[in-house]
């Protein structure tokens, strides 16, 4: 790592640990100035916007995760069950953690009052690609029938966060739910995926008409 | 003391739903909402005990009532069950993306470490929600339309899929309401996944 590197690295450790503990108004740029060290120039050479670090200190964890697991998915095995199960429980351990919902939490309480929403949106939908291209490629290798892959991705997301997120973000239960629980939902998300994407399914009506047009519509047009 | 009202009541909540609105959960005050309806701050107070229990009473009564209606509509022995859910979901989320439903749902998962909210929206709105769904799609399977598996999984997986597209934009507040040819084209590609997960073959 560069020296530039491993400041940049400081700044985010920094900061992600003064947003946890004190939100975004809670935070200043001078304040975490003063944690890492050295000017206020030289946090903004990084961050142009506290709203920018804020945003990139809440998804590096998840970022890293999430292409650190992509990595190991190999669309042209023969069994795209295993290998989405595999993966389904690898994330959803890693969104139930403690410190995701935490941060999801944040993410959400904060998107508002600091306009940091479109920010976050454009890092999510940049990871849903990354889906997207792994489905893409089951489709192709003929695994799952031919369809939007972004909407696959949208539906596999939706099927595996199903069961178990809703409960920790509105904070109904405190625990982390253990890796049996987790492995369970994820197997019964990839089930419900691959039946409606197998490649014998019916094909989705409406995914290439106007529908479809409206789905690649920027956020705000919706 | 003197006897309270419904239609004092129902001001309250108006006033209440207004003023979280517009400022949020964390800034409205049981002043904010006092100065709107007049009175004294005892007297709002004796309808409301705290500003927690006046922002889940605005959700519950203004949405949460709607969308039990409209899931209670459900009819598993409908003809065809694809229109039936089309039409299920067109209406569930009509109510569920309209912008004060958005702003509730955003408080209630932004302040649910500081207070009951959270944990009440779950317990009083999606845990009934769910289970009437999987009554619903009970009899369906028990009819041999659906596959037979567990029908309180089923209905999650289906009230999951009816969001996919559109629940990271609202709750990021990416866009604060949705058109109804968005909505509509987002139901059907999530009932027509659901029904090549669920039905039988």
């Amino acid at each position: 790592m560069s020296k530039s590197d491993i400041k940049r690295q400081a700044i985010l450790e920094n900061a992600y640990r003064l947003f946890r503990a004190q939100g975004f108004d809670g935070t200043s740029m001078a304040h975490i100035t003063s944690e890492v060290g050295g000017s206020k120039a030289t946090l903004y050479s990084h961050f142009p916007s506290k709203e920018e670090l804020f945003v990139e200190c809440m998804m590096a964890a998840l970022e890293n995760y999430m292409s650190d697991t992509l990595k190991h998915l190999d669309a042209s095995r023969n069994d795209p069950e295993a290998a989405l199960r595999s993966f389904g429980t690898s994330v959803l351990n890693f969104i139930c953690s403690p410190e995701q919902v935490e941060v999801r939490r944040l993410m959400i309480a904060e998107a508002a009052r600091s306009g940091t929403g479109r920010l976050f949106f454009d890092k999510i939908s940049a990871l849903r690609s990354q889906i997207a291209s792994f489905l893409n490629l089951c489709m192709a290798s003929g695994l799952l029938r031919r369809d939007d892959p972004d909407l696959a991705a949208d539906h596999l997301g939706a099927l595996l966060e199903a069961e178990i997120l809703e409960p920790l973000l509105l904070h109904v239960r405190e625990a982390a739910p253990d890796e049996e629980e987790i492995a369970l939902a994820a197997r019964r998300a990839v089930a419900a995926f691959l039946r409606a994407y197998a490649p014998t399914a019916a094909p989705i009506r409406g995914t290439a008409g106007l529908d479809n047009h409206l789905r690649r519509l920027p956020p705000h047009e919706l | 003391m003197k006897t309270k009202t419904e239609s004092k009541r129902q001001a309250i909540l108006k006033a209440a739903a207004e003023v979280f609105r517009e400022v949020g959960f964390d800034r409205a005050s049981m002043s904010d909402i006092r100065e709107r309806i007049g009175g004294s701050k005892a007297t709002l107070y004796n309808y409301f005990p705290s500003k927690e229990k006046l922002f889940f009473e605005v959700i519950h009564h203004a949405k949460e009532v709607e969308l039990e209606a409209i899931t209670g509509e459900l009819n598993a022995d409908a003809g065809d069950l694809k229109r039936e859910l089309v039409h299920f979901g067109q209406k569930f989320m009509t109510v569920l993306y309209a912008p004060e439903t958005i702003a509730v749902r955003r408080l209630a998962i932004a302040e649910s470490r500081h207070s009951d909210i959270g944990k009440l929206s779950f317990e009083q709105a999606t845990v009934p929600i769910e289970k009437q769904v999987a009554e619903f799609l009970r009899k369906v399977m028990k009819r041999g339309t659906l596959r037979t598996a567990d029908p309180k999984i089923a209905a999650i997986h289906l009230l999951s899929l009816l969001e996919s597209e559109l629940l990271q934009r609202v709750l990021l507040g990416v866009i604060s309401s949705v058109k109804p040819e968005s909505l509509s084209g987002a139901v059907r590609r999530a009932v027509d996944v659901f029904l090549s997960g669920y039905e039988r073959r």
